[in-house]
């Protein structure tokens, strides 16, 4: 099973989006948001490299990782 | 479903009926249709509801429901949706497909859904558009207290879906008419349609300096309500003059210890409201007469960032040392993929309309910030979207 998180803040409309189309999809995942979560900041750097949201985190089966920056369906929907 | 009797009471003036009566067409199951209007079958149908005075009502067997949501349809018929029907339902000819579920296409899709006119609009980002984005919306009529944008755009949708628009979330790539139709190419396959709306808005213009492209997302920003958490007591830069950038930095306080507005001009383009809510805040410095030139960043605590903007002012070299830069300059209509349609656009790249919002193209019409004209606020954004609307419906009467 690929396991998926979903970094967001409250009021960001592209996170909304992205958690959506996951629910659309069917598919379950973990939301860790940034506002009741300062200190996770210094993790979505590091797994995507920039201090935006959404970033969505799939971890694979084979433990490999995939990451998506922002509201971004094609890739969404190749790694999801 | 099992092979329970489906009866639907109704009337031809009720526009919920219409729209209800279209879904279970669409479903392809076989049910039977009753109309209120005789006084029999109203009697009926109050006894077999407790007396309920509401239309429309669908019973499946026994069980009823009073104007039955999507999620009841989807309970109890989803055994009759085929792939078929779903391939079948992609390559329909549509009425009309809106491009943008901004407030514009939105409120046109009130319009036309409730007339039957069947609704197909798409959306590439946020369901709601530019509204979405906003923290906080004060002139839009109606909310006295002033309402989130997130929860305007949510309603916004709710009430177009209420009446059977559908919701495709991909994006128009190009279009062409052919013949009396018009010819799309989308994420989501090849589309047809009688008529459509032009939607899109508009987006952030970039600022071209060095730095932006290099640090966007990690220092570089222009979505204050997706970004301005990572901020906390924090110094940021703002750049921009005109209202939605004094909007945003003013949204930006909640999260930064202090935010340099750097103006080019020397005064504000902004509405004196939120200029006089500027001059309180403590928080905020203006300095007109002044222009980001370049921005600056480096490793800190492991983390590639921004750590200064070097500006002009008053034409002296000045460095504002900040932890990031959020950058409102102005808006541009999003036109691109209009390319090669042969739809007028203005010297600044708006589309061009007549009066009742259509295009150079018949059937092509256009409304809301992508349109030339436009008054760039939500509340003129639906009105136009009802406007264009309603010359749809006499575009697809003549039509027919
Ligand atoms: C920071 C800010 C604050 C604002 N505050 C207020 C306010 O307080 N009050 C007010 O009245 N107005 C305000 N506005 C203005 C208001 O947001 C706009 O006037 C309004 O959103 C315009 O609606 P629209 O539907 O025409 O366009 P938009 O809201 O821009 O929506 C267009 C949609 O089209 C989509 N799109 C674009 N191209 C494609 C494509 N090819 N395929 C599919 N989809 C596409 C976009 O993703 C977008 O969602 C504000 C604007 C900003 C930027």
């Amino acid at each position: 099973m690929k396991k998926i998180t979903v970094y967001t803040t409250n009021t960001c409309g592209y996170c909304k989006m992205v958690k959506k189309w996951l629910d659309s999809k069917g598919v379950k995942y973990n939301v860790i948001n940034l506002d009741d979560h300062p200190e996770k900041q210094k993790e979505i750097y590091e797994k995507s490299g920039a201090l935006t949201v959404p970033v969505t985190l799939i971890e694979k089966e084979d433990k490999t990782e995939e990451v998506v920056i922002g509201f971004n369906l094609s890739r969404l929907a190749s790694v999801v | 479903m099992s092979n329970k009797t489906v009866v639907m009471y109704g009337a031809t003036w009720c526009s919920y009926c219409r729209a209800l009566k279209k879904k279970l067409d669409s479903i392809g199951i076989s049910y039977q249709y009753k109309d209120v209007d005789d006084p029999g079958i109203r009697a009926e149908m109050n006894a077999k509801t407790e007396n309920n005075q509401t239309i429309p009502v669908l019973f499946v067997g026994t069980d009823y429901w009073i104007n039955p949501g999507q999620e009841i349809l989807d309970a109890q018929f989803s055994n009759n949706y085929t792939d078929e029907d779903e391939q079948k339902g992609e390559k329909t000819l549509h009425d009309v497909i809106m491009i943008g579920a901004g407030p514009t296409s939105l409120a046109a899709a009130v319009y036309t859904s409730r007339e039957d006119i069947e609704t197909l609009i798409f959306e590439k980002g946020v369901i709601g558009g530019l509204a979405a984005i906003t923290d906080k919306i004060d002139n839009y009529p109606g909310f006295e207290e002033g309402i989130e944008g997130l929860q305007l755009a949510e309603k916004l949708q709710k009430q177009a879906e209420r009446f059977g628009a559908k919701i495709e979330l991909g994006e128009v790539q190009s279009l062409k008419k052919e013949g009396d139709y018009i010819n799309l190419q989308t994420t989501s396959g090849e589309m047809t349609a009688k008529s459509i709306l032009i939607g899109t808005g508009s987006e952030w213009k970039k600022i071209n300096i060095p730095g932006e492209k290099e640090f966007y997302g990690r220092g570089v920003h222009n979505c204050a309500t997706c970004d301005g958490p990572f901020y906390r007591d924090k110094k940021l830069v703002v750049v921009g003059g005109g209202n939605s950038s004094a909007q945003e930095a003013l949204f930006l306080t909640k999260f930064a210890k202090h935010i340099d507005i750097l103006i080019r001009k020397d005064k504000w383009r902004a509405s004196d409201v939120l200029i006089r809510e500027i001059k309180d805040n403590d928080k905020i410095t203006v300095h007109f007469n002044t222009t980001a030139d370049e921005i600056i960043g480096g490793e800190v605590d492991g983390m590639t960032k921004v750590t200064k903007v070097i500006g002009t002012k008053n034409d002296k070299k000045i460095d504002f040392i900040t932890d990031g830069i959020f950058v409102f300059i102005g808006l541009r209509p999003v036109t691109e993929y209009l390319k090669g349609s042969g739809v007028k656009v203005d010297d600044k790249g708006f589309v061009i309309t007549d009066k009742k919002l259509k295009t150079n193209i018949e059937g092509i019409f256009c409304a809301g910030d992508v349109r030339s004209g436009a008054t760039m606020q939500i509340a003129s954004a639906v009105g136009e979207g009802a406007s264009a609307a309603l010359s749809i419906r006499e575009y697809l009467g003549a039509l027919k």
